[in-house]
């Protein structure tokens, strides 16, 4: 008889702190596979044709025209998002329902491109943006993670390179001091 | 006491799990891979083309070429509804086709990709 009543009360203890602590959420949506740095390293500026690097990472985003030839773009997104709802926690003792919600998003966009003379050999490519993974938490009070040296996807020319000025800040030192 | 045990296992599974959902969104038509495999570079014309695959969902202007494209996005969401944690995961692919064509309305190139395929639901956000 003790035991069953040990064994119900264990119920109703799990099921309150379950209920206490429900609103956490975690949320990931993903567009496209992601392209890391590794995947493109077969292309050579100069030397590699369009129809090989199609060969390898099949037909991209979208092509535009540019002045010397062409910019198709392959575009992946790796979106992370947590919450927690911290009202729940005094939600059995007060008449409202309250809420107290932390949650934080980070966007991990990206895109390739790859610019193309008028022959369709590659002349340029680059990732569009920092290569950094957002991680999982939803504390919303913590700044940005700063952007390492080695996880910076190498370019071969400034053309498409785009530089963030927020976000992700410049290194206070350089790579090889 | 063993009725008490499977009573607790029971309850307890019943409470975590609150249920879990399937969701799923496409945008555009599938492009039929034998429908692109008809096409031939050299001899297909603009107008087969269109005959073929309908109105392009987008049209370029490239170089003095023309540019087809007929794009499809296929989303998959699987979640995970437990008392103590929501789990949602949401994989989108896209599948693409572009045809050039030169200056003569012929077909010059074809380029596509097809990435849903391979499209499954998941519940699980963490790793790959």
């Amino acid at each position: 008889m003790i035991s069953e009543w040990k064994a119900i009360c264990s119920v109703f203890l799990a099921a309150f702190l379950g209920l206490s602590s429900h609103g956490c959420n975690v949320v990931r949506i993903t567009l496209n596979t992601s392209i890391a740095p590794a995947d493109v390293s077969f292309i050579v500026p100069g030397q590699t044709t369009f129809a090989e690097v199609v060969a390898k990472l099949g037909a991209p985003d979208s092509i535009t025209a540019s002045d010397t030839g062409i910019v198709a773009t392959y575009r992946f997104l790796d979106v992370k998002y947590s919450r927690v709802n911290f009202g729940w926690l005094v939600k059995p003792w007060t008449p409202v329902d309250p809420d107290l919600i932390f949650s934080r998003t980070g966007l991990g966009v990206d895109a390739f491109e790859v610019l193309c003379d008028l022959k369709w050999v590659v002349s340029h490519q680059g990732f569009q943006r920092h290569f950094i993974r957002p991680p999982f938490h939803p504390y919303p009070f913590q700044q940005s993670r700063v952007s390492a040296p080695h996880e910076l996807p190498p370019a071969t020319g400034p053309v498409i390179m785009a530089t963030h000025e927020s976000g992700n800040r410049r290194p206070l030192f350089e790579p090889h001091e | 006491m063993k009725r008490g045990h499977c009573l607790l296992g029971f309850l307890v599974i019943v409470l975590s799990l609150q249920g879990c959902a399937f969701s799923r969104g496409t945008l555009g038509d599938e492009v039929q891979s034998e429908v692109v495999a008809t096409i031939q570079k050299g001899t297909t014309t603009k107008e087969e083309v269109l005959h073929l695959l309908g109105a392009p969902d987008r049209l370029l202007a490239l170089n003095g070429r023309d540019v087809f494209q007929y794009y499809r996005y296929d989303a998959k969401a699987g979640s995970l509804l437990l008392i103590i944690l929501n789990f949602t995961r949401i994989s989108i692919k896209s599948d693409d086709l572009f045809v050039i064509l030169n200056r003569d309305g012929i077909v010059e190139d074809v380029i596509s990709s097809k990435r849903t395929d391979g499209l499954k639901f998941r519940f699980w956000p963490f790793g790959d």
